[in-house]
């Protein structure tokens, strides 16, 4: 078709669609006001309905002419209360509008369009309804009067004639609309399917299309602008006034003014760019209706935080994956009206989506109270696809198996998505997100719920970047990228940097990281930057490990020979204290991208800006280095690293879904293995060649002292402390080992044991070390030393200081309760202690029979439940590891508590290193109490508490 | 108004500038400005003839050594070379001259084709020539000396 003017068809599609957007969530409101009708609401959906079809029919656009007469018609009934609304009419209604809009959107084909399956359900309400009231009498000539209005299609009318009787043989007014309805609307039904799936989709699309070329503003935002120009253009001739008087002292006060005024600008600028986010969110109402209603589910929807607002663009993209999140939450969290009325919740969904601001960033939050997500059955599926393997499964935590449905390929086959329950396509929701540097989070627990948190920056056009410097330019990180930034010493880079093939790697905490030069990789000139003469100078060296100068002969290249000897009488005077100058030192950058981690090395290391991203010239699109440049406070443009394509062009190995589960789960069964014995010890020495350790947890403090504070009084050493006397031992007051040294400067390592201070003396080197050697309790066991173990190629004997205080001070523990619980009762408690370490489980099972008490013992979690199962009657406790083999401490404890016979049973855990992290989820598995690992006294005190309790 | 237009259609004004030893000119209504700012900042791996990228009031702009994108060898920065800022589609990039001459008025029935042996690279950058009395100017079809090459350098 032809429209003659453009500018008026424009101002028409701009009006409509104003008009539609408002359309649909009236009609929701309408909708729940049921037969209680709102007059004003019903007006102004009457009036969007009517002034769109004016419009229409004043340029012509007949198709979209008769389908909002239609809906006018209906609209018109409604409020003469002619109509009561009901669900299937805004059904009805809500479809007409989105075909409108798709309509309006395509304004040059939207006279083809066909419209009859809208009209049919339309008129028919319509017929049916004016049928009813106006004519109870005469039931044929119900027709006439409605067919002048819609001329539609005749080749229908048999499905109409049906329903002008039906109304008449039921007498019931209210009744009767939704009775014929199932009839009119039989045919319709399949295609709802269809446009309330892919709608989301469309309508979205279509408008952040148009978004970009118009945007509403606020007019004091725009005020505010004006009056903010109208300030610059006056600083502007002050400052040309002031250069023309070469007036140095106004000058200052004139670019301050500048500054301030640029900076405001600067802001209010931003301000147009942000939209309440309420713009997004309003179109979920309809979504969940559509989508609970198809699915026979009731949900509400519950927002808040509509006036939070984001930039423009994190707008627009945020609704795709929003949706998708929605639908999900819809269509798999929340469960279907009889299986939550079995499980005792309101037969009614809810889900709640939230945007709030948090620490600079906007969290979008979308809880529903439905059946979560199931950890076990999202890990089963991804071991049957493949992407991880049993093993890894196995290890792997709640929380991780619950963000499996994150990983690419996991939501490819349908049968997987339906035993887990979720996960269609979460990957490219967190692909999207991942693009506008967002985060997802998800928290679950099955049969409570799911929430889902999306962190967003709150705009793209300034970012936060670390500027480092590499071949004399500046060079912007974005912090998203960052991990941490590695300092390497230069007396440490030999042992840490090393060499596989010809890549170079550093150790950093136990894994590799792959190195890369930035210099080499964009292909800039090598240097480093010399602090002494602070300059940039070039650097030849072909090894980071390598600290030769670069006189060197073995390192002299053809072309560099030339300049080198030019350069030999300087490089002799710096070479020689390079090896420990700072110039070594290396500045490592490690970044990770999606799937990888590398250490990127630069010169030097500078402030974290946020910075203005500006895109490059066509010129430099071939750079793949790059993703943009900035202007830095000087003026110079510093250009801004795209770190993908970084790890890309130095063809470091990109780890895909499959190889990085892997990794991952590597990296965490290592951490478990080592985990498992890991101890914090506390070295010292008492003489020069014997080394000892106590676990670091048991000491107090430590306090260096002279030997002439030490008092030997009653044959008894102490010192004076804290205004008390503080008792002092040696190593060798009770084990046969070398006595203490005759130095002057003495170490006394404070322990507290029953809760008096007591000092060990001892002689440097002292340091903390965290250990997951294997404990040899036998070999070099004696009275005070609990057993041996391999520190840094030494072997180092663990003291047993409380064997050492007992044997010293006996009567320190004559107060203690031993026996206190067999007198009372007359039987012995037995207490089972799960245990894989062999040192560990003897040394528990030493302190229980000491105290009086029967063990028994299992070698992991299995064992030990079999155990329970067969001694039923006698175990009065559990004391058990965390980490064991088969059966792990928090499974131990969830079947003991899940079965009626043992779930009373006090269960005690024993850890080496307890993180906050497992010690509440220890608690909520029903783990009684925690207890660090040798930590003697405090075990036993809580031992006694429980079996006093027991009887 | 007519008048001008018609004029401007039996001439053009030519910027002029050398490149290396040989004198070129472009359209002056092409250039946008002309600066001789030259704290630039390198982009390492960019083709060999953009020497850098410049902030002009905020806008980055890419700068190409006129004389290397000619094949007339390198530019040298020295205190009478210049950045001729010229606009492109979507941005604006600056053309590193070694020397600005006048502007001269050029008949366009003047304008010769570029002799046939300009061959070679030169030959392709060049529109037309231009002889003045005492000299003769290469007219640059800017056009072409923007355009990227699908192989790079």
């Amino acid at each position: 078709m032809q429209i003659e003017d453009d500018e008026i068809l424009q101002g028409f599609i701009e009006e409509s669609l104003e008009h539609l957007a408002d359309i649909e969530t009236d009609l929701l409101a309408i909708e729940k006001a049921g037969a209680n009708i709102d007059e004003n609401l019903v007006n102004k959906v009457f009036r969007a309905a009517h002034s769109i079809k004016g419009g229409a029919g004043f340029m012509g656009l007949t198709v979209i002419q008769e389908l909002s007469h239609a809906m006018e018609n209906i609209l018109g009934m409604i409020r003469s209360k002619k109509l009561v609304p009901n669900p299937e009419i805004v059904n009805v209604l809500l479809q007409g509008s989105d075909k409108l809009e798709y309509m309006i959107n395509n304004i040059q084909t939207s006279n083809e369009e066909d419209i009859t399956e809208h009209l049919i359900p339309l008129n028919a309400i319509a017929e049916a309804n004016s049928a009813q009231v106006v004519l109870p009498p005469p039931p044929q000539p119900a027709p006439e009067p409605v067919a002048p209005a819609p001329v539609t299609t005749p080749d229908e009318p048999s499905l109409m004639v049906q329903d002008t009787p039906t109304p008449v043989q039921q007498e019931a007014p209210a009744p009767v609309v939704p009775q014929p309805e199932p009839v009119t609307l039989s045919p319709p039904p399949p295609t709802p399917l269809i446009p309330v799936t892919s709608s989301p989709m469309e309508t979205s699309s279509a408008p952040s299309m148009k978004a970009d070329t118009s945007l509403r503003v606020h007019v004091s935002l725009l005020d505010s602008l004006m009056t903010l120009a109208g300030e610059l253009v006056l600083s502007r001739n002050q400052l040309l006034q002031t250069i023309s008087t070469n007036d140095l002292r106004n000058a200052e006060a004139v670019g301050q003014r500048i500054d301030l005024i640029t900076s405001e600008l600067q802001e209010a600028i931003m301000l147009t760019r942000m939209q309440p986010i309420g713009n997004v969110f309003s179109k979920f109402p309809r979504v969940v209706r559509d989508l609970s209603k198809q699915l026979n589910k009731t949900i509400d929807l519950t927002i808040v935080g509509n006036e939070v607002e984001l930039d423009k663009t994190i707008i627009e993209s945020i609704n795709d994956p929003l949706t998708h999140l929605i639908r999900n939450s819809v269509d798999h969290g929340v469960e279907m009206p009889a299986e939550r009325k079995r499980l005792g919740k309101s037969e009614k969904g809810l889900i709640i989506l939230k945007a709030y601001h948090e620490a600079g960033q906007v969290v979008i939050q979308i809880s529903d109270d439905g059946k979560g997500l199931d950890g076990e059955a999202l890990a089963a599926s991804a071991i049957n696809k493949g992407l991880i393997s049993a093993e890894q499964a196995q290890i792997m935590s709640d929380k991780e198996r619950i963000n499996l449905i994150f990983l690419p390929g996991f939501s490819m086959a349908k049968k997987v998505t339906d035993v887990s329950g979720r996960g269609v396509g979460m990957d490219v929701v967190k692909t999207n997100l991942d693009k506008l540097g967002g985060q997802v989070e998800i928290a679950s627990e099955v049969g409570k719920g799911t929430t889902i948190s999306i962190k967003l920056p709150l705009t793209l056009a300034i970012i936060p970047c670390q500027i480092i410097t590499t071949s004399n330019e500046r060079y912007a990180i974005p912090q998203v990228n960052l991990e941490e930034l590695l300092r390497i010493p230069a007396n440490q880079v030999k042992n840490r940097i090393e060499k596989v093939g010809n890549a170079e790697v550093v150790r950093l905490r136990g894994n590799l990281l792959p190195l890369i030069r930035l210099s080499d990789v964009i292909e800039a000139e090598r240097s480093y930057w010399d602090p002494a003469e602070d300059e940039q100078k070039a650097d030849r060296r072909d090894s980071i490990a390598d600290r030769r100068g670069k006189h060197s002969p073995l390192f002299k290249k053809a072309e560099d020979s030339a300049a080198d000897e030019h350069n030999l009488d300087s490089d002799n005077r710096v070479s020689s204290d390079r090896r420990y100058s700072s110039t070594s030192a290396l500045n490592i950058v490690v970044v990770s991208t999606n799937s990888m981690k590398y250490g990127l090395i630069v010169d030097r290391l500078q402030d974290s800006e946020e910075i203005v991203i500006k895109p490059l010239g066509r010129h430099l699109q071939q750079c793949k280095g790059y993703a943009g440049a900035t202007i830095m406070g000087d003026g110079r443009i510093a250009l801004i690293l795209d770190v993908t394509n970084l790890a890309r062009m130095a063809h470091l190995t990109s780890i895909d879904g499959t190889d990085r589960a892997n990794e991952v789960a590597l990296a965490a069964e290592e951490l478990i293995r080592t985990q498992k014995d890991r101890q914090a010890l506390l070295i010292f020495r008492s003489s020069e060649h014997e080394q000892f350790a106590v676990p670091l947890n048991q000491v107090e403090r430590i306090e260096k002292i002279k030997r002439s504070e030490i008092e030997v009084m009653g044959g008894k050493r102490v010192m004076q402390y804290r205004g008390g006397s503080l008792a002092l031992f040696t190593v060798d007051d009770i084990s046969k080992v070398q006595p203490i040294v005759d130095h002057d400067n003495l170490l006394v390592i404070v322990f507290n044991l029953c809760s008096k201070p007591i000092g060990l003396l001892a002689i440097g080197p002292i340091d903390a070390v965290e250990i997951s050697s294997e404990i040899d309790g036998l070999t070099l066991k004696q009275p005070g030393i609990m057993g041996s173990i391999i520190i840094d190629g030494k072997t180092t004997m663990l003291i047993d200081i409380f064997e050492i205080v007992q044997t010293l001070f006996p009567d320190w523990f004559a107060e203690k309760p031993v026996f206190e619980a067999v007198k009372i009762t007359g039987i012995t408690p037995t207490i089972l202690i799960a245990e894989d370490s062999n040192f560990f489980r003897n040394q528990v099972k030493g302190y229980m029979t000491e105290s009086g008490y029967n063990v028994l013992e299992g070698a992991d979690g299995a064992i030990a439940w079999d155990l329970l199962q067969k001694h039923a009657d006698e175990i009065s406790m559990v004391v058990t590891d965390i980490e064991m083999p088969n059966m792990n401490g928090f499974e131990l404890t969830e079947i003991i508590r899940k079965n009626p016979i043992y779930n009373k049973i006090p269960i005690i855990a024993l850890t080496t290193l307890a993180a906050e992290e497992d010690i509440a989820k220890g608690k909520a598995v029903g783990i009684d109490e925690y207890h660090i690992k040798l930590d003697k006294e405090k075990l036993m005190t809580c031992v006694h508490d429980y079996i006093k309790r027991l009887h | 108004m007519n008048e001008s237009k018609a004029t401007s259609k039996m001439h053009v004004e030519l910027a002029t500038f050398f490149v290396g030893e040989a004198l070129c000119g472009m359209d002056i209504l092409n250039i946008q400005e002309i600066n001789k700012l030259m704290d630039m900042t390198k982009v390492p791996q960019a083709p060999s003839y953009v020497i850098g990228i410049l902030n002009l009031r905020g806008q980055i702009v890419t700068i190409i050594d006129l004389g290397r994108k000619l094949g007339l060898g390198s530019t040298e920065a020295t205190a009478s070379s210049r950045n001729i800022i010229v606009n492109s589609p979507g941005e604006h990039v600056g053309l590193l001259v070694t020397q600005l001459s006048d502007v001269v008025t050029a008949q366009m029935d003047k304008i010769e084709r570029s002799p046939a042996n300009m061959g070679g690279i030169q030959g392709e950058f060049f529109s037309g020539v231009y002889k003045t009395e005492d000299k003769l100017i290469g007219i640059l079809d800017i056009n072409k000396v923007l355009r990227i090459e699908e192989q790079g350098h």
